[in-house]
């Protein structure tokens, strides 16, 4: 170094080489020019240098040409690689090329703070006062501020100079009271502070300055704001995730202010330090100071920017919580000025940061990671611990080969875990839509919502998280999920909520054979086997006419194991049959067995989800219409079987044979009535709501939710036709009603049709009897006397006969009218089925008339 | 090695040839002895201004001794 700088005197000054003092002299001088802080400014962007440097070329040579070889030269240097600096060789070179022209032009660099002091000036221990500066010292004739300052200095209220009021300023930036600015606590609720200008007698502080520092000022109250929201939150416990990176953010951003600062502070310290004493505030000084009240202002603008919305920020923060602050913040990132956008941007990407990593987790293993509840995914806490809480060895399909009714234990224990199923699926979480950002979508949150719930579902209550574990480390593979790549963000949302839906619907159709048990369903409690429920009523129908409470459970099971090993029941799965089970409800007093009957269809954990209790509920009171459909249909047979048989053979009193016409034509009726109520029960409702639910099922989208709503929309279009419902509030159940007096009246009517019977066989004996006396043949124990010919008693009996036919034609009719104006197509279509002919019209015509 | 080293050496005179041209077009009237020490001291960190400063001061200085008489009695 000094080696080198001497060269550089011997060469310049050849009169040193033999002056050894001299170059002494020379080098030490040059040293302390060196560590003098001339330039300080370093200017790094070569291209603004060479554009400046072209400037003075062009100006020197206006062709061009020296321009033109200026940048070819230039394009050479760059490309060369020796040199490390080659902006500052430029520049000194540039320098250098100044000086002999003395031109004054100072590269007018930017704003700067310090602009760089012309390379012409002579630093001031300088011996040689030469050529330099700028033209000093304007001429002597005192301006018109000048005179002023004067006068106020006479008067003895001069202005307060402008270093002091900078650095009070600068005070006010970092929140700190300065001696003659200072904060002060106001009397506004909302402990806003107010600036308040010390009032000191020796000094003025003009109105525009004050102004000037009222705008300065502005960046130091949100300072403070800003400044207090973190420490605040810093010493607090339980502070959101999303809240404490927004205050880690906050911090960072508060540190580069502050690095700001201190750079202010420094130039206003270098500047100042050398300056004299208040009073003689020299506009010489003024003009160098690199720090004034405007440039400042000029400095400070951009933060003011950036503290504004920071402190925006902070007061929303207060009242928003989790994914609503996010939420917050992403409103201001709509925003017009690329400013404020990029800002928001960043601050986003920050603040969504543990968001994405809860999403994250929810998304692709299906676990709530979230400790201060800021997702929009909330669990509810009391069924929190249940995932955990089902024994993992229920039973299923494990013990199978029991094959027996009784396998599953007390009733107590299956109903309070079916009662579970359900519940865990709907309300263990719960979506909160306020909490959720506003990028995410809620169509996605709602995937994502699904999504999570399918995997926390198939892991816990399906037992499955070896196949959810695999997933997530497939996942984790894919990349990140961040505020910046919403698309990225929409693709794996929709390929997580894929896979997790199709998973689920492997697990229950193939691990958990939903399939399966919707069909046992199917076939047994909506009588779809028929041979089974025949064998069943035969096996059962002479001890269900008992009073209920003469029925027993354990013969009744017996019936059932019975009634499946002679019909083709047989041949379904062990696992299906177990769960079969026939019970009694609840009966009062005087009902009989065909009252209190049922079957029933056990459920468990994870099939309870869709097959739910409610569901059960449903399934059963499907049943038990269908039932009594069933056996009405069954009694009327075996009566016209008898009748039909009877007449023919024994039942031979002639007087009575219009009646036995009569009678087989209101059983006729009845019969046909009831075939049309079972076909349409069977084919027109049932097998279509089947073939709508097996289509959904196959074609497999969807997750749990969906196919928990297409299970109750093929429950609900079940009950709703069987049972006749009709949409008026309050008459649900008018037709259904008149549908049951009908079976009611059925069955009087075949009641009285067995008596009618009864007597017609014992007077067909009488007769035959009394024709084998008159014979003289002897056929038994004569009959006596009171068993007679009574034309009262059948008299009685027919009444009651006809009574009932013709309630029920009547009530078939009102049927019939109330089914063709049913708003349902197909109960329509039964009304039309029932009249097909128009029986039930003509019928009500000639009445009319 | 040494093709490196020479390779070095070329480049490093290259440099210094634009930067020589440079110089004259900028009429800064450095020789390309001095230019190549000037360059030598700003890579090795020293601030151009302040080195310019330097150059123009020694300059006025070999100005000033050659302006007037010997002084010190030779």
């Amino acid at each position: 170094m000094s080696s080198s700088l001497e060269s550089l005197v011997t060469s310049l000054v050849p009169q040193s080489r033999q002056d050894a003092t001299l170059r002494k002299e020379l080098v030490s001088h040059c040293q302390e020019i060196l560590s003098s802080h001339i330039g300080q400014s370093t200017d790094n962007d070569i291209g603004h240098l060479a554009d400046i440097a072209k400037r003075t070329l062009l100006q020197s040579a206006p062709d061009g040409t020296t321009a033109l070889r200026f940048t070819n030269l230039l394009s050479r240097l760059l490309d060369q690689p020796i040199l490390s600096r080659k902006h500052a060789s430029l520049q000194f070179l540039h320098a250098l090329s100044l000086s002999p022209r003395m031109s004054s032009i100072s590269p007018a660099f930017l704003p700067s703070l310090a602009p760089p002091p012309p390379p012409s000036r002579p630093p001031t221990t300088t011996p040689t006062p030469v050529d330099s500066g700028p033209p000093a010292k304007l001429p002597r004739g005192k301006s018109k501020a000048e005179l002023l300052r004067e006068y106020r200095n006479k008067i003895g209220r001069p202005h307060l100079p402008e270093h002091l009021i900078l650095r009070d300023t600068l005070y006010l930036l970092q929140g700190i009271s300065g001696k003659y600015v200072h904060f002060s606590a106001s009397r506004d609720p909302n402990g806003n502070n107010e600036l308040v200008f010390t009032d000191d007698p020796t000094y003025v502080i003009s109105r525009p300055t004050k102004a000037l520092v009222h705008r300065l000022a502005e960046v130091g109250h949100l300072y403070i704001r800003v400044d207090a929201f973190v420490r605040e939150r810093e010493g607090k416990t339980g502070v959101g995730m999303i809240e404490q990176s927004l205050c880690h953010h906050l911090q960072t951003q508060l540190t580069e202010y502050y690095r700001l600062i201190a750079v202010l502070e420094s130039q206003m310290a270098s500047h100042t330090s050398g300056d004299d004493p208040p009073g003689q505030s020299s506009t010489e000084v003024r003009e160098e100071t690199g720090l004034t009240l405007k440039r400042l202002d000029v400095w400070i603008e951009d933060w003011k920017l950036r503290m504004r919305m920071m402190s925006v920020c902070v007061e929303g923060a207060k009242g928003a919580h989790g994914g609503a602050l996010v939420n917050l913040i992403h409103g201001y990132a709509d925003n017009g000025d690329p400013f404020i956008r990029k800002f928001t941007d960043q601050l986003l990407e920050e603040v969504s940061k543990p968001f994405f990593a809860a999403l994250h987790k929810w998304l692709f293993s299906g676990e709530l990671v979230d400790p201060f509840s800021e997702f929009f995914v909330a669990v509810d806490p009391e069924l929190a611990h249940l995932q955990y809480g089902q024994p993992a060895n229920d039973g299923i399909g494990a013990s199978g080969g029991d094959g027996g009714f009784g396998g599953f234990g007390d009733n107590e224990d299956m109903s309070v875990e079916r009662e579970a199923g359900l519940r865990l699926w709907e309300s263990k979480y719960r979506f909160q839509k306020d909490m959720l950002p506003a990028f995410v979508g809620e169509v996605f949150g709602r995937k994502i919502f699904s999504t999570g719930k399918s995997l926390n579902f198939i892991r816990y209550t399906c037992h499955d998280s070896d196949w959810v574990a695999t997933q997530e480390k497939l996942s984790n593979s894919s990349g990140t999920l961040r505020y910046t790549d919403i698309a990225g963000l929409e693709r794996s949302i929709d390929t997580a909520y894929q896979i997790a839906s199709q998973r689920l619907f492997e697990v229950f159709f193939e691990k958990y054979r939903l399939l399966d048990h919707l069909q046992a369903l199917n076939h047994y409690l909506l009588l779809g086997y028929g041979d089974f429920i025949d064998q069943l009523m035969e096996a059962l129908s002479s001890s269900l006419s008992k009073p209920a409470n003469t029925l027993y459970r354990h013969n009744l099971t017996a019936t059932l194991e019975s009634a499946i090993r002679s019909s083709n029941a047989q041949n379904d799965s062990p696992d299906v049959l177990r769960r079969l089970d026939a019970r009694m409800l609840e009966y009062s007093h005087g009902e009989i067995g065909w009252d209190v009957f049922t079957l029933e269809y056990k459920v468990d954990s994870p099939i309870d989800t869709v097959i739910d209790s409610e569901a059960m509920v449903k399934y059963l009171k499907l049943f038990n219409h269908m039932w009594k459909i069933k056996r009405i249909e069954g009694t009327l047979t075996k009566g016209w079987m008898r009748l039909a048989g009877g007449s023919r053979t024994f039942l031979q009193v002639p007087e009575l044979d219009f009646d036995w016409h009569q009678i087989r034509i209101v059983m006729a009726e009845m019969i046909h009535f009831i075939r049309q109520m079972g076909a349409y029960c069977q084919l027109e409702v049932i097998e279509c709501s089947w073939k709508i639910l097996l289509e959904f099922i196959q074609k497999r989208e969807g997750d749990l939710d969906a196919l928990i709503e297409a299970h109750g929309a093929y429950l609900d279009r079940m009950v709703k036709k069987v049972l006749l419902l009709s949409p008026k509030a309050g008459r649900e159940e008018n037709l259904l009603n008149q549908v049951r007096d009908v079976f009611a009246i059925i069955l009087q009517f075949r009641e009285a049709t067995d008596d009618f019977y009864n007597y017609c066989l014992s007077e067909a004996a009488r007769r035959d009897s009394e024709h084998d006396a008159a014979r003289g043949v002897f056929t038994g124990i004569p009959a006596s006397g009171s068993n007679r010919h009574d034309p009262e008693a059948v008299h009685d009996i027919l009444t009651r006969v006809r009574e009932y036919g013709t309630s029920f034609s009547e009530r078939v009719q009102a049927i019939v009218q109330a089914l063709s104006t049913h708003t349902d197509l197909d109960c329509r279509f039964l009304a039309i089925r029932l009249s097909f002919s128009d029986f039930y019209k003509t019928r009500k015509e000639p009445q009319k008339s | 090695m040494s093709s490196r080293e020479s390779d070095r050496i070329t480049a490093a005179q290259q440099t210094l040839d634009v930067l020589y041209d440079i110089s004259q077009l900028l009429n800064t009237g450095l020789d390309k002895e001095t230019l190549a020490t000037c360059v030598g001291m700003i890579e090795s960190g020293v601030n151009p201004e302040a080195l310019a400063a330097v150059i123009q001061e020694l300059r006025r200085e070999s100005q000033a001794l050659s302006g007037r008489p010997t002084t010190n009695g030779r």
